[in-house]
This record gives structure tokens, sequence and C-alpha cells, in this order.
């Protein structure tokens, strides 16, 4: 009988030392690297740029803001306290408008790739599973250009060039426009689908 | 020399009413705290007007000019003017470096005005950069935000000025301190020569300069805004913040280092 239980108890042992062992082998395939995110993020950016055009470019660009960013979560964020008074389907529409906007502006942005280079700089975890990433996109004239990025949960949650932050940029710009048409929300929507339909 | 004197004496007491009304405008501010998110903008409708005046003017006379200056003026032109400009500005950014408490910075930045001025021939070659002097741009700004003991988002009132465009108290504020201590202006105050053209051409120069390096940005946030004068003021506002906390940052970290220093000399 106790030969039993001794055997038990070093089972559970061997059990528990073996989840122990290799819960770090699981860790670092969970929580991927952030610079290794944003490098492979810019590398993938800048090949669709060199290879794709127009309408082409554009889907592959919002393919990328959709696997690399938490759309979701820079959506609800760029609209702040507006967010809790928006109904469920002016959420799903404000949204789908702003990803189609975003992945517009961007594949718009750079026409043609100009042999820029994104060299990644310090690295600092912050409070609440956030993470900063310095870069400078190093230019072919010019100073470089000072990138930061955010990520939580092995997603960008924001990009800030020269200090501008992307979210609260698009806040400023949302809440202003929402405020001068009696804080309704739907103005908003309406104005960013029309734009992407353009 | 004694119009020299008197010039120089004229600005300092020009100076003190600035530092003064300075001083106004940051007590001022700290119960206007409006935090990072939303800038404070008491004069938001005179604001968008002088901002509606400056985009028709920009958008008739300016841009073009830049978009010409941009693409027509071959490079290395480019290069030389904005040189130029940058060296006739460096007594301007090595006197705010005294202010903000860096001397030997402010060093650093005479011996690249010295040398970019003779070897450099009046500064069209960047000669102290090829040495390893580095260029810095400092302005009254980013002196006051570096000691206002505030949020650097935080400037006092936004202020859309005529002609220049997006600025607050603070930045205002510097702007006119910058003026006034830019030796340029004050040297060749009283002397025969009339160098009010020269002083013409050169910020009409710096504004050209400056816009054709800014048409990418600015066409960019204008097309991807709802509210073109929101996202500017926005953009405007966290770019600044973001100087000034590199300034602080820095300060702090060398005032780290000193204090180690010290104890290190103690035990």
């Amino acid at each position: 009988m106790s030969k039993f239980a001794s055997r038990r108890v070093v089972l559970q042992l061997a059990a528990t030392v073996a989840i122990c062992a290799a819960l770090p082998v699981v860790h670092p395939a969970f929580a991927a690297d952030p610079a290794q995110l944003v490098q492979n993020t810019a590398q993938q950016v800048i090949e669709i740029i060199k290879t794709k055009t127009g309408a082409e470019r554009q889907a592959a660009i919002l393919g990328v803001l959709q696997t690399r960013f938490d759309m979701p979560a820079m959506g609800r964020s760029a609209l702040g306290r507006y967010w809790n008074q928006a109904t469920e389907q002016e959420r799903a529409r404000f949204l789908k408008a702003v990803a189609t906007a975003e992945a517009k502006a961007y594949s718009e942005r750079f026409g043609q790739y100009g042999g820029q280079t994104l060299t990644i700089g310090k690295v600092t975890p912050g409070a609440n599973g956030l993470t900063m990433v310095d870069s400078r996109l190093n230019q072919t004239s010019g100073q470089p250009i000072k990138i930061e990025w955010e990520i939580r949960n092995d997603r960008i949650i924001d990009v800030r060039v020269e200090g501008v932050s992307m979210v609260m940029t698009r806040r400023a710009d949302f809440s202003s426009y929402i405020q001068s048409k009696g804080g309704q929300i739907e103005p908003l929507v309406s104005e960013l689908e029309a734009r992407a339909a353009r | 020399m004694i119009g020299v004197t008197r010039a120089i004496a004229a600005s300092i007491r020009r100076s003190v009413v600035a530092v003064a009304l300075a001083g106004t405008v940051l007590g001022g501010c700290a119960s206007g705290d409006t935090g990072a998110a939303e800038v404070w903008d008491p004069l938001e409708t005179p604001n968008r007007f002088i901002f509606s005046i400056n985009r028709a003017v920009d958008v008739m006379a300016f841009r073009p000019l830049a978009v010409m200056y941009r693409d027509l003026v071959p490079e290395r032109a480019q290069t030389g003017v904005r040189n130029v400009l940058d060296n006739l500005g460096e007594p301007v950014t090595a006197i705010n470096e005294v202010f903000q408490g860096d001397p030997n910075r402010a060093a650093t930045t005479m011996a690249r005005f010295l040398v970019n001025s003779t070897i450099g021939v009046a500064g069209i070659f960047d000669v102290a950069t090829s040495l390893g002097l580095e260029r810095t741009k400092e302005d009254f700004g980013k002196t006051i935000g570096l000691w206002a003991g505030v949020e650097p988002e935080n400037g006092g009132f936004y202020l859309m000025l005529p002609a220049y465009g997006p600025s607050n108290a603070r930045d205002g504020t510097g702007l006119m301190m910058d003026y006034l201590v830019d030796p340029f202006r004050i040297l060749t105050f009283n002397l025969s020569v009339n160098w009010d053209y020269y002083q013409i051409a050169r910020y009409g120069m710096n504004a050209v300069d400056y816009r054709s390096r800014t048409i990418f940005a600015l066409d960019d946030l204008e097309k991807n805004s709802v509210d073109y004068y929101a996202a500017l003021r926005s953009a405007y506002t966290q770019n600044r913040a973001d100087q000034i906390r590199e300034k602080r940052e820095k300060t702090n970290a060398r005032a780290e280092l000193e204090r180690r220093d010290n104890l290190a000399l103690v035990r």
C-alpha cells in the first residue's frame, strides 16, 4: 500500500517537474519576440511595396494589418469615449471602414520602394504586458525617421512616427469631427465608409 | 559701438518682458491642464479662421513654390542652402543650450559654427559633421518645456499663427525669444548697410525650405483625416512633446551619472 502511495507521489512529482520543464519551452513559442514581430512586419511591407501595385497592394496591406496589428483594439481606442455610445452595428461598420481606410492610406503612402531600411533599437517592456520597440527608418537621403511600436499580445497596437501616435491622432481627429456633428457617431461612420469606397 | 550696445540693451529689456509673459502663460497652463489626449484650445474659433486663411495662401502660393523648389532645384544646391540657413541658426541653438544647462553642448555648437563659417565657406558645406561635431537644433520653446514642471503635452493654449502655422503659448513665446536673442538680428541692427533685405531673404528661404520638407507629411495628414485642423493640432502637440521629453530624459540621465560620479568621489 505504502509502496503504491509512494509510487503515486513519485509520478505526481515527475508530472509536475515535466510540466515545469515544459513551460519555458512552450512560453517563447507562445509569446513571440516583439523585435522580431516588428522586423517581420517591416520586411513583409517592403516586399509588398516592391512587388505589388494598386488594388492588389491594398489587399495585401489589409492582410498585414489584420494579421500583425490588433485592429479592433486600435479602432476602439481611436473612437475613445464614443465607443460606449456606439451601437453594436455602428462599431462593426466603423472597424471595417477604419481598416479599409488605413489599408488604402498605407498603400498610397509609399509610391515606389525608395531603398528604406528599418533598424530595430531598444526593446522596453512596460506595464500591462505592453512592450515598446524603438526603431529608425533609414532613408537614402536626409535624416532617419524615429518610429516606435507598441506591442501587446503579439500584436502591434500603436505606431508613433517622430512621437506622433497614429491612434492618438485619429482619436483627436474623430472626436473633433463627432463633436462638430452634434455628438453623433453615424456621420463619422458614413464619412469613413464613403472614403473607403472612393 | 554705442548703437550696438543700446540695441542689445533694448533687446534685453524686451526679453525681460517676454520672460515675465512666459511666466504668466506657464502659470496659466497649470490650471488649464487638459492631459495628453485633448489639446487645450480656448481660441479654437479664431484659430480655425486663421488656419483657413493660411491654408488658402498655402494652396495658392506657398505649397506650389515649395514643390517647385523641391523638384526643380538640384539636390546639392538645396543641401547647400539648408546648410547656410542651419549655420545662421547655430548661435541661437548655442544660447538655448546654455539656458538648458548644457554649456558643453553649446561649446560644440559654437565650434560647429566657427568651423562651418570659415572652412565650410559661410556655411555652405557642413564640414563640422564630418569632423564628428554632430548638429543639434534647439529653440526656446523646448528650453521652456524642459524646465516647466508640467507634462510636455501641455504647452499652454494652442495657437494658430498667421503664415507660420501651428504653435502654442509655450512655443509662441519661444519663437519670440529666439527672435530677440538672435545675434544676427542684434548685430545688424544699426549698421549703415540695410540688412533688412538679407533678414527677409533668410526668413523667406527658411520658410520655403521647411515647407518643402513637410509636403509629404502634411499632404498625408490632410488626406487621411476627417478634421484636418484637429489632426494637425494633435500631431503638432505630440511631436513637440516628444522632442521635449527626449530632452528631459537626456538631462535626467546626465544628472544621474553626475550624481553617481559625485558619490564615487565621496567614497
